[in-house]
């Protein structure tokens, strides 16, 4: 039963975590998406091959990857214009369609936290998550990766390692969440803005990415979300988006 | 007349008519409904041949299991979100949701009714049933099979009635392995 | 004159009795004769030839090519990234809407009366529990951790104490499918009672001890009469809302969805002509093959059954074409952007071929042949019919699954679908419902003897006037 004062038409009201991306920083150069793949043990998927048509399984939408930069193509040739590189996670949805769809209760709402869970253990594979996406971030384990050695010395213990037949995406980084929550905790202070970041926010070069609380509105995230000109993707479906992108600014 | 002898008579019609016309003339005979029961190959209604209305509980048993059913959907629905230590939300859906608990109403009712349904034609006609049982084959062959077990009565005498009313057969009834 | 009128008169009835099989009786032993002799019939070297192909079919497609996929893992079949769905759920839609043909022969054409329903409701029935094995099968196919799937679905909760997420439409679908695999089978099997004791009855050895076990001791007493009279009337009620709710629900897994072109309110009315149009197609395919190869059944199934059911296909081809347009015409005025695209890219896409000819044996074809009597009387033609619409429902859920999901809200990721592993074992499905319709072919009295009986029974001729009309008493 929701009251009409209940209805939230932006994100910042209900979210957390959040994240600002702007695209007209962005450079392309993809080290996001090597962190990210290094930071949350996201297997390569390297040449295998789709049998049912000989494509290799990159190039037929089997990628793993939990961020990935899109570009597009402006207009009709011979007046091509190519439009900024746009980074594209899971957006952490407030209201996330992925989660009601699920009939094993893999992929839940964290109250906490705020953000949309993968429940690795839970996951049956039934990949109705990844259809109702609209985003599409969300990566299916086609099969059991190789991790030749020296690889697996490089796997993060923090995260745990997926094998065939579940769903995975972007968690925001939780696990440097909430080791940055438990140092704060020891130390009895709240954890300061800043003083961690989500994987693919460290390592880009242009500082494109910034990550953070967007309920403090002290914080830089929440800051630079409100600047008035940044887009939430699809937020006409209602789905209340926790990221914010610039553009053209 | 003997006390304690049961007659236990099999008489095979062929058709409906003389059947009911054979019921007629035992129960003027003095023979009780009870007594007698009719095996037939198609379903010959109760009112064809001048019976009592059978006693079913098979729709009482589907009213049972629909009500079962219904509780069984309504803790589904109703109960199990609660059951949780923490609330589980997904989609920021209330964890309990109208329109998926009618949905889930409904196939629990409608489940635990049929299956009870079914249920009810075993219990009633105590299914399965492999002891020795009085019946004829031909009975599947279409004809009409009328069971007379009742004492009181002498043998002799009942069965020249019977084969008077039109049978094609009339044997003392034993029970035999299908 | 009056003696040619009086001729005349009598090759009506003639006519009419060769026409109609509740017209034509004949005694319950020789009917039970024909039943069982059609059943009995030691099979040909060409019954074991195919039974042997089929089996080789399904031990490469069911066994093999899945055992492969669960080992290695579901990149052996073509979905992928935005297809997520492919032909496993489109098999899955595919073998339901078969099945529910079935329980509309057994359950609807049951509660009303329609008289020509008797001699086949079992094939139809058969077809149904057999359709919902492979629908079943199609699922778990496509599962990713098949080897938890099935437990971890089912309403109870887990050792961590997790239930079921009784929000998704998937849950919904358990519980659904349950009920229906669970009810029509139960009402496949009461009507069969009566039949497995006449088998019971007539005939000996290892058939015996199967029917006897079956048979569960049914004599035919009044009171055992009044009970399955009365359980397969509820069944018969209640079995239609189910069989509407199950492909709704199915329906569901793609209209609660937020995808262009999945997200239609007509998808529930739609999904359920739809798998009326197939599963009518399947049936009369079925009763040809019946027909033509077993003992007997030309006196049990005659032209003017394929005359009914070629009539019903006809209005269901009309009521689907209805709500393809409603379902089109909608999304197309409703301007979504994206719905525009997926729009354009069903008619012009590389499966675009697809769109047209479903178009093409949904529709046109049914129309065109259908409307003749002599032509829907023959068994070859309506079976090729039912066939062709078989082929078009098939693309109909093809391109409502990996088709659609090829075009979503992030162009990106727009990628064609190419179908792999789901082949072979989408046909290894239709193989093992092959081979379990013909196996049972050999064991279940494929025709309700009893039920024809009392159709005959209640069948009569009856003079109005001067004209001779068949009339028909109720007799339950």
């Amino acid at each position: 039963m929701i009251r009409p004062d209940e209805i939230k038409m932006s994100a910042e009201e209900s979210g957390k975590w959040g994240m600002v991306i702007d695209q007209d920083l962005c450079t392309g150069c993809q080290a996001c998406v090597a962190a990210c793949s290094m930071e949350n043990n996201v297997p390569f998927v390297g040449d295998a091959f789709s049998p049912s048509n000989g494509e290799v399984d990159i190039n037929y939408g089997r990628s793993l990857h939990w961020i990935r930069i899109e570009r597009f193509w402006e207009g009709e040739y011979p007046e091509v214009k190519m439009t900024p590189h746009q980074p594209m996670m899971c957006q952490q949805c407030g209201e996330a369609p992925c989660e009601p769809v699920c009939p094993a209760f893999a992929t839940v709402h964290s109250e906490a936290e705020q953000l949309n869970l993968m429940v690795y253990n839970r996951c049956i594979g039934t990949r109705y998550c990844g259809n109702n996406c609209p985003y599409q971030v969300r990566s299916f384990n086609w099969r059991d990766y190789e991790r030749p050695e020296p690889l697996p010395n490089q796997l993060n213990p923090d995260v745990t390692v997926r094998r065939r037949g579940v769903m995975e995406k972007c968690t925001f980084c939780i696990q440097r969440i909430h080791k940055a929550q438990d140092a704060a905790k020891a130390e009895g202070r709240e954890v300061a803005d800043g003083e961690f970041t989500t994987a693919c926010a460290q390592a880009c070069p242009a500082n494109a990415i910034v990550f953070g609380r967007i309920d403090n509105p002290e914080s830089l995230v929440s800051q630079l979300a409100h600047q008035g000109h940044g887009v939430k993707h699809l937020e006409e479906l209602g789905t209340q988006p926790h990221v914010t992108y610039f553009k053209g600014g | 007349m003997t006390e304690s002898k049961v007659v236990d008579i099999l008489a095979v019609f062929a058709d409906i008519g003389p059947a009911a016309d054979a019921l007629d003339q035992l129960r003027a005979m003095g023979i009780h409904d009870e007594c007698m029961n009719v095996i037939s190959g198609v379903p010959v209604t109760e009112a064809m041949l001048g019976r009592p209305a059978q006693h079913t509980n098979v729709p009482r048993i589907a009213l049972g299991g629909a009500l079962l059913g219904f509780s069984a959907g309504a803790f589904l629905a109703f109960g199990v979100p609660y059951m949780y230590p923490y609330p589980i939300q997904v989609g920021r859906q209330a964890p309990i949701s109208g329109p998926p608990s009618v949905i889930i109403l409904f196939e629990l009712t409608m489940l635990i009714m049929l299956l009870s349904t079914f249920l009810g034609v075993f219990l009633d006609s105590m299914f399965p049933n492999y002891r020795p049982m009085k019946y004829v084959t031909e009975v599947s062959d279409g004809k009409i099979a009328i069971l007379i077990e009742c004492p009181h009565v002498e043998e002799k005498k009942l069965t020249d009635a019977l084969k008077k009313m039109g049978a094609e057969s009339v044997e003392p009834a034993e029970a035999q392995h299908l | 004159m009056s003696d040619n009128k009086h001729k005349a008169e009598h090759s009506h009835e003639e006519h009419l009795r060769e026409k109609h099989l509740m017209l034509d009786p004949l005694p319950r032993g020789r009917m039970n004769e024909m039943v069982m002799e059609s059943m009995m019939e030691p099979p040909t070297w060409k019954f074991w030839a195919i039974i042997v192909v089929l089996a080789g079919i399904v031990a490469y497609g069911l066994v093999y090519t899945w055992a492969k996929v669960i080992a290695e893992g579901l990149y052996l079949a073509g979905i992928n990234r935005p297809s997520y769905w492919g032909v496993f759920i489109v098999n899955t839609v595919f073998w339901i809407g078969i099945s529910h043909a079935g329980t509309f022969i057994s359950a609807i054409l049951r509660v009303f009366k329609a008289e020509f329903r008797r001699p086949f409701t079992r094939a139809a029935e058969l077809m149904t529990t057999f359709g919902l094995i492979q629908a079943g099968m199609s699922i778990f196919m496509h599962i990713g951790r098949v080897w938890l799937g099935l437990y971890w679905l089912m309403p109870y909760p887990n050792q961590r104490m997790m239930w079921p997420n009784l929000h998704s439409p998937l849950a919904w679908d358990v519980l659904a499918i349950t009920t229906y695999v669970l009810g029509s089978t139960m009402y496949l099997f009461l009507p069969l009672i009566p039949d497995l004791a006449m088998a019971r009855d007539r005939t000996t050895g290892w058939r015996k001890i199967l029917y006897k076990t079956l048979a569960l001791g049914f004599r035919g007493t009044e009171g055992e009469w009044a009970h399955l009279r009365n359980a397969m009337n509820i069944f018969a009620f209640a079995i239609i809302p189910v069989m509407f709710s199950v492909h709704t629900i199915v329906s569901w897994d793609f209209a609660a969805a937020t995808r262009p072109g999945w997200s239609s309110t007509i998808f529930g009315p739609y999904f359920v002509v739809g798998a009326l149009h197939s599963g009518m197609g399947a049936v009369i395919i079925v009763l040809a093959i019946i027909r033509s190869t077993m003992k007997h059944m030309k006196y049990f199934i005659r032209p003017e059954h394929f005359d009914a059911i070629g009539k019903l296909m006809l209005i269901i081809s009309m009521a689907w074409a209805y709500f393809f347009f409603n379902d089109y015409i909608v999304q197309w005025y409703g301007g979504d952007k994206w719905t525009q695209i997926l729009l354009h890219y069903h008619e012009a896409g590389p499966y675009g071929w697809m769109w047209f000819a479903m178009l093409i044996v949904n529709v046109a074809v049914p129309w065109a042949v259908l409307w003749n009597q002599k032509w829907r009387s023959n068994p070859l033609i309506v079976s090729i019919v039912g066939f062709l619409i078989n082929i078009g429902m098939w693309f109909e859920r093809f391109i409502i699954v990996p088709v659609t999901l090829t075009i979503n809200r992030a162009p990106f990721t727009w990628q064609q679908y190419e179908p792999g592993a789901e082949m072979p074992m989408g046909i290894g499905t239709m193989a093992f419902f092959i081979l379990l319709y013909m196996l049972s072919s050999k064991l279940i009295p494929l025709i309700p003897v009893w039920e024809v009986e009392e159709g005959q029974m209640a069948h009569e001729f009856k003079k109005f006037g001067r004209e001779t009309v068949v009339s028909v008493s109720e007799l339950e």
